[in-house]
């Protein structure tokens, strides 16, 4: 299989581009540091704007048992100052010049990000520099019981104060064996948040947060020559870090499908159910892109249509795929209409898939969801931020940013036939059921008689 | 496992190398590096054009990429919904893409998600908008089929009753929401439901119930006329290309004297009262504090917006520094004027962890207060222009982003050189200006303050604070006898 690749190197390269002749091409400048950090630099004047991001190929997947969520905290952490900028300098000095800046963690990588005016390209540099470099001796015990304390807001915020906010992490503890990475959470556990010490944050830091683990991305208004003297000058000097091992379990099987019921705040109850898929990156996962979309985008889908247009027995229903560096999920969520059980639901999607598994799609349904894949592509292009951020997941996760540009490539072709025997590969295999019904309501459940699994206190 | 150490044994040499070359030439980092010279913005260039039937059409070219986004507003939200039936605009909107007089709802869908195109039909309190984004080449049939599902919609009695029932279920799954229960009973309880603010701009289950098609027909009629409306186009197109194609789409778009209605004054707020809204065994408590405050079209928009940026508009802002950086109660904290077509509220917001509650709210009634009282200090003034200044950069880099600057000089009727003049009106606010505003429009004796929480846990807390009485409302923000 591999010798011929070089030979037909000419002809993959015409079908490419007649395939992807709407994907815009995104031409940058790539190479790496004798301390091995990576750097990409994309110009484009179309805008005097430009995004500096630091990507670094560590996510929840590497935390320890006993700390999930470290990650994330860390994430925190790495806002409250470095040896030379005070605590509360970092956000000062990037929103007097009127920047965008986030950061955001998730199971395989996390970023941070300055959006600035195309002056001020040095100054993100100057500070990214300086946390990747000197972070250590700026980190105390008050930043971070402060950090832990926003964090557990957050969880508050966002997952234990949302309605069906606590499905995932329910969901993901059943899907994958408790030593696969994936089974927990990217938020954490209190439990976990409180037990966080100063030394997991030294260590954490040392292991991870090195040049030879990360990628800085400098996109938009800049002038490469000039910015490629800064990245030298402000990162060039921070010394390689150690070899990181990285988890890598073999993809998960289910071996047998898992039934649960949960209460919680809600009106009305929903059901969740959940397969394991490819990886990104892969063909599979394409075509399970095409699959989710045929399922549930726009009303004319089949799930929607039959369960909310039609029989209108759900609020509303949503089918997605997500590939991610070591397994992908397939998942569909439906919100059973008052009165209506999450028995009845089930019934009502499993008549769809069932339809999909004998009769396979139609070429138009693919064409479609090809068509709608295309639009994506090229409107997450328009920003800095979009290309810098594409770029960078595309070096970490999948080993080459030039993907990012062709990544149509993985869709053309797709015929119904190959949607089909994916969806008989999904659908036939485990799956985890979950029913999240109103307080007090188990019998509008999936599973009446399946009891409720004790949870820990938050 | 042997490729592994060869790997890591190459990796150390390399950190030793690097470490011995790195000390010397290690830059001084106690020196902040300075800005480049300042960036030309090349501010978004209109072109204007009228068809016949007076729908105005705005383009600004954006040839970066195949695509061409579009909106259309009509200058008729939730402001002109009929008396005691709130949720009337936003269903028309809703409804739009139910049925034409030649597609029925799958086919528009069907043809829709061919296309690639994403589109939507929404209302809110000040106007409604349709938007579309496609790629170039697929332009002809998209505006087509935007211009057909805007100018022929038939609001199918069908799917009138299922939208209808959809929505009455949605309220239901809104009481899960703290964040939203508290956001729309704030509302409530500053505006009334004489006002249309005061109301959920979707409707409520008593208006959903006694509205009919009919309704939805005689908004349309009313609201949705060429002369009432302005179409945006931004993208990758000329205007020499774009009108021939927008004449064929809109021409047939009857023509009808459109009368805007104006909402009755908006009484001032009188005392503080506080709110309570029990979520028993909630982990946060939701609290906003606001009263009715500015119009956009308040001379003051630039020291007020200078203001806030200080008060709670950015993560650098004092609410946000003393609540979430200083004390760890919450996960962000801010305030916001919202300027609407009519006076639209002063809002601040956050979510708090419940047993922080009553401080929460001590600490954000004092940030208004010490800015009603001092203003802002010089330092503080040239850092929000600052800001303001490099963030106006950012402003116009996507098709969406330059649609939505464009809606706004729509919207509320800014003079054409507003983005021309933007920075030069940033520049020219003083302190005494700022200090002027906040003793203004700071009003913290006359706020409403309402919590969405554990109410065992957090009402004796927040009636110790002695802000003024405690008031149990229910998740519709209506006061339990």
């Amino acid at each position: 299989m591999r010798t011929p690749l070089p030979l037909l190197g000419g002809l993959l390269m015409s079908a490419t581009l007649a395939a992807t002749a709407q994907q815009p091409a995104v031409t940058f400048d790539r190479y790496s540091l004798d301390n091995g950090l990576t750097v990409i630099l994309q110009e484009d004047h179309s805008a005097p704007v430009a995004a500096v991001l630091v990507m670094y190929h560590v996510g929840s997947k590497n935390e320890k048992p006993g700390r999930t969520g470290f990650a994330h905290l860390f994430e925190h952490v790495m806002f409250k100052g470095s040896e030379h900028v005070a605590d509360g300098e970092h956000f000062r000095l990037l929103q007097e010049i009127g920047a965008n800046i986030n950061g955001s963690t998730t199971e395989d990588r996390t970023n941070y990000f300055e959006v600035v005016p195309s002056n001020e390209v040095e100054l993100a540099l100057y500070l990214e520099s300086d946390r990747m470099g000197y972070l250590l001796p700026a980190v105390n015990q008050a930043k971070l019981d402060n950090q832990r304390d926003v964090v557990k807001n957050e969880r508050r915020q966002n997952y234990d104060n949302q309605p069906y906010g606590t499905a995932y992490e329910k969901i993901t503890g059943a899907l994958y064996p408790p030593e696969h990475p994936y089974s927990w959470p990217v938020i954490g556990s209190m439990d976990d948040l409180s037990a966080a010490s100063l030394d997991d944050v030294k260590g954490f830091f040392r292991t991870y947060y090195a040049p030879n683990n990360a990628v800085v991305v400098v996109a938009g208004d800049i002038n490469a020559v000039q910015t490629r003297e800064w990245v030298e000058k402000y990162f060039g000097g921070i010394p390689r870090g150690k070899a990181i091992e990285r988890p890598n379990p073999p993809l998960p099987v289910l071996p047998a499908d898992v039934r649960l019921v949960a209460e919680d705040e809600v009106q009305l109850p929903r059901l969740f159910l959940t397969w394991h898929e490819a990886p990104r990156g892969t063909r599979e996962d394409a075509v399970a892109d095409v699959l989710a979309s045929i399922l549930s985008s726009g009303k004319s889908s089949r799930l929607y249509r039959a369960l909310v247009l039609d029989q209108q027995i759900a609020q509303n229903v949503d089918a997605s795929a997500d590939g991610s560096e070591i397994a992908g999920t397939m998942s569909i969520e439906i919100t059973a209409k008052p009165q209506r059980t999450l028995a009845e639901m089930e019934k009502g999607v499993n008549a769809v898939l069932d339809e999909v598994l004998s009769h396979g799609v139609t070429e138009k349904e693919v064409q479609a969801a090809l068509n709608g894949e295309e639009a994506q592509l090229v409107a997450r292009l328009s920003t800095v931020l979009g290309r810098a951020n594409g770029l960078a997941t595309f070096q970490l996760l999948e080993g080459d940013a030039s993907k990012y540009s062709k990544e149509f490539d993985r869709f053309a072709g797709i015929t119904p036939g190959e949607v089909h025997a994916l969806a008989q590969k999904i659908f036939g295999s485990h799956k985890v059921v979950l029913s999240i019904v109103p307080r007090g309501k188990r019998e509008l459940s999936a599973d009446p008689a399946v009891p409720q699994k004790k949870e820990t206190p938050q | 496992m042997n490729r592994a150490f060869a790997c890591a044994a190459i990796l150390l040499f390399g950190a030793t190398m690097t470490l011995s070359q790195t000390n010397s030439q290690e830059p001084d980092r106690t020196r902040r590096p300075g800005p480049q010279p300042v960036p030309h913005v090349a501010l978004p260039a209109i072109q204007k054009a009228k068809l016949a039937n007076g729908l105005a059409v705005w383009l600004v070219e954006k040839h970066k990429l195949p695509l061409v986004a579009m909106s259309l507003v009509i200058q008729s939200g939730a402001d002109q919904d009929p008396a005691r039936k709130p949720g009337v605009a936003t269903m028309t909107a809703e409804l739009l893409d139910a049925g034409t007089g030649s597609r029925d709802v799958l086919q528009i869908a069907e043809e829709l998600e061919f296309l690639g195109a994403s589109m939507s039909f929404r209302a809110n309190t000040d106007a409604s908008v349709g938007n579309a984004v496609t790629l170039t080449k697929h332009l002809d049939r998209t505006l087509a089929l935007f211009a057909d599902i805007l100018t022929n919609p038939v609001f199918p009695e069908k799917e009138f009753e299922r939208i209808r029932t959809q929505r009455v279920t949605s309220l239901l799954q809104q009481r899960d929401r703290a964040a939203i229960v508290a956001s729309n009973a704030l509302m409530h309880v500053m505006y009334g439901t004489l006002h249309p603010y005061g109301n959920d701009a979707s409707g409520t289950e008593a208006s959903l119930k006694s509205m009919t098609r009919n309704d939805i027909v005689a908004f349309y009629k009313a609201s949705y006329r060429p002369g009432n409306a302005t179409l945006i186009v931004v993208g990758d197109i000329a205007m020499n290309d774009l009108l021939p194609r927008i004449e064929k789409s809109f021409a047939g778009w009857e023509q009808a004297q459109v009368a805007l209605r104006v909402p009755p004054d908006v009484l001032p707020a009188q005392r503080r009262v506080v709110y309570l809204i029990d979520k028993p065994g909630a982990p946060q408590s939701e609290i906003r504090i606001g009263y009715p405050a500015l119009a956009r079209s308040t001379p003051d928009y630039f020291p007020v917006s200078v203001m806030n940026r200080i008060l709670g508009g950015q993560f650098s802002s004092r609410i946000n520094l003393n609540l979430r950086e200083k004390r760890g109660y919450t996960y962000g904290a801010r305030s916001a004027f919202i300027f609407l077509k009519h006076p639209g509220p002063f809002m601040a917001s956050g979510g708090f962890v419940s047993a922080k509650t009553d401080s929460s709210v001590e600490q954000l009634v004092a940030e208004i207060k010490r800015m009603h009282a001092e203003g802002i200090t010089a330092e503080e003034l040239a850092f929000a222009k600052k800001g303001m200044t490099g963030a106006f950069a950012l402003n116009f880099e996507t098709q969406a982003q330059v649609a939505n600057t464009l809606q706004n000089l729509v919207l509320y009727g800014l003079p054409d050189d507003y983005y021309a003049t933007y920075l030069q009106n940033i520049d020219g606010v003083t302190l005494e200006d700022v200090r002027r505003v906040a003793a203004a429009y700071l009003n913290p004796d006359a706020m409403a303050i309402l919590v969405v929480g554990d109410a065992k846990l957090v009402k004796p807390g927040l009636e110790k604070l002695n802000l003024g009485p405690v008031v149990m409302l229910d998740t519709e923000g209506q006061a339990i006898p």
